[in-house]
């Protein structure tokens, strides 16, 4: 969980932009500014990081830092890390 | 009736900006010293390694993180990435400030002929090798090819038209003969316009390869762009943008721009002949001189200098050679083909070029073109300058583009009238 955390404040600072003093684990994704297509992008890179299953429905924006992590964490065989190193960067 | 005489001449256009992403250097500066340096930038490329073509020139030190910042890199292309680039250094370059600018009256054409090819070509490799979910929401609006300028115009609060072009390799010279006419139909008061492309790509060079058109030089790819060279074996792929800024002339003299050049005609046709090869006897560049010309208010004789498309293939370097043999055998002008450095940037070649030739009559030099060592019986005849640059009165230079599909354009720069400094 705390390995996922700070993987999710690195990606929201690198790629989105986001100040990782402004990432509170309350802090939902609306409210760090991601719009709908920024939320979807997040997801696809942290489904192909984690090689997890999530789903960035139209209330996924709602969704906290935290219950992030969780829904990732709760896929997660114990002490597991990312399955592959992507690049964070443009949509390649 | 022949068609350039049908042509009319046309009112001057001031080029204010120069802004340019090329594998010579980032930004104008860096770009036009290497080019007169006459130094190849082809080197082995480890994305394409493993394939037939394991080499190319890639724009150096390009970081979108720190060009177009954190928050838009992952939403475009490296194509649009070099299209905002290039034209923010142009129009600070031409003193504007989009901050303060009316962007009703500004517009953006910007030409290329792959559009966002390395986004398409990359999330399709995901689709195939790990399914649907882990293709970007960005892939569209990152692989249309109209976003490098609609991207462009946001970057800039663009707010006239915004237009794409493509007439593959001579998307960005057709680029500014669109908002040449922009201008001088009152749609616009200032015109960010150029090209860009991003077509380094396993695909993109791959298909290239099969087709022949790549120079197999593996070995030595410093060497490999040798345009009008009797051992020339095909283009070198390139990548980059480069972006003038135009306005009208007397606007341009009203708020005492600098002006790096004069854009005083241009001439576009189309072979009609066939999809890649060129007419044998260059009927449609032929064509393109001479409206160029006619426009420019100026005959074959008055021509000082030519940018020549010059590719290094085989093909092209002849049948061009062969056209400026015939018109301007009287009084050869001096010929460069700066694809010897830069190699073939695509879509981006035509404005990159019009840069260095606005960039040739400024300064009164003409650069070299790189691994020239002889003619062969259908290149020689030109006065090519080789070894380093040319220092000679310029007052009318062209720039040379063609594309598949058979179109060619041609542009005409002149020094600019006013004596105020550019600066460089």
């Amino acid at each position: 969980m705390e390995a996922v955390s700070q993987y999710l404040v690195t990606l929201l600072a690198d790629k989105f932009d986001v100040d990782p003093d402004a990432v509170k684990p309350g802090s939902t994704l609306a409210e760090l500014e991601l719009d709908s297509l920024a939320v979807v992008e997040l997801f696809v890179t942290v489904r192909e990081q984690w090689g997890v299953e999530l789903d960035d429905s139209d209330s996924a924006a709602d969704l906290t830092v935290e219950d992030v992590a969780r829904l990732v964490a709760d896929q997660l065989p114990d002490d597991s890390g990312p399955v592959e190193a992507t690049d964070p960067g443009t949509p390649r | 009736m022949t068609g350039h005489a049908a042509t009319r001449r046309t009112e001057p256009l001031a080029v204010t900006g120069i802004g340019l992403v090329t594998p010579a250097g980032l930004g104008t500066r860096a770009t036009w010293d290497r080019v007169c340096a006459g130094v190849p930038t082809a080197a082995a490329d480890p994305e394409l390694a493993g394939l037939p073509v394991p080499f190319s020139c890639r724009v150096p030190g390009f970081d979108p993180r720190v060009h177009v910042g954190v928050r838009q890199a992952w939403r475009l292309d490296r194509a649009t990435q070099f299209a905002i680039t290039a034209a923010r250094e142009a129009v600070a370059d031409a003193g504007l400030d989009p901050l303060s600018w009316d962007g009703r009256r500004v517009a953006v054409v910007m030409g290329s002929a792959a559009g966002g090819v390395t986004t398409y070509e990359s999330q399709h490799s995901r689709l195939l090798r790990t399914g649907p979910r882990s293709v970007s929401p960005l892939t569209l609006p990152a692989f249309l090819p109209n976003m490098a300028a609609g991207q462009t115009a946001i970057a800039l609060d663009a707010r006239g038209p915004a237009l794409h072009t493509s007439t593959a390799c001579a998307s960005g010279a057709t680029a500014l003969i669109v908002a040449a006419m922009l201008l001088r139909e009152g749609a616009c008061d200032i015109a960010v316009a150029g090209g860009t492309d991003a077509m380094v790509t396993p695909l993109c060079v791959t298909a290239f390869s099969q087709m022949g058109a790549l120079s197999g030089r593996a070995a030595e790819p410093a060497a490999a762009s040798r345009p009008f060279d009797a051992d020339r074996d095909g283009f070198v792929i390139a990548e980059g943008a480069g972006v003038l800024v135009l306005e009208r002339a007397g606007q341009a003299a009203a708020r005492r721009a600098p002006v790096h050049a004069l854009f005083v005609g241009h001439g576009s046709t189309t072979d009609a002949h066939d999809p890649v090869a060129p007419h044998p006897e260059g009927r449609g560049l032929r064509e393109a001189f001479l409206r160029a010309l006619a426009t420019a208010g100026a005959g074959p004789a008055d021509v000082d200098h030519i940018n020549a498309h010059g590719t290094s293939t085989p093909l092209n370097d002849a049948r061009e050679a062969g056209v400026l043999r015939r018109l301007f055998g009287a009084r050869p002008p001096t010929v460069t083909s700066t694809k010897g450095v830069i190699g073939h940037p695509m879509g981006a070649a035509g404005s990159i070029e019009a840069a260095l030739t606005a960039l040739t009559v400024s300064h009164q030099l003409a650069p070299p073109t790189a691994n020239f060592r002889r003619p062969d019986s259908g290149t020689g005849g030109l006065d090519l300058v080789t070894g380093g640059v040319h220092k000679h009165p310029v007052r009318l230079a062209l720039s040379a583009s063609a594309g598949f599909g058979g179109h060619n354009t041609v542009l005409a720069f002149r020094p600019p009238e006013s004596s105020i400094p550019v600066p460089f």
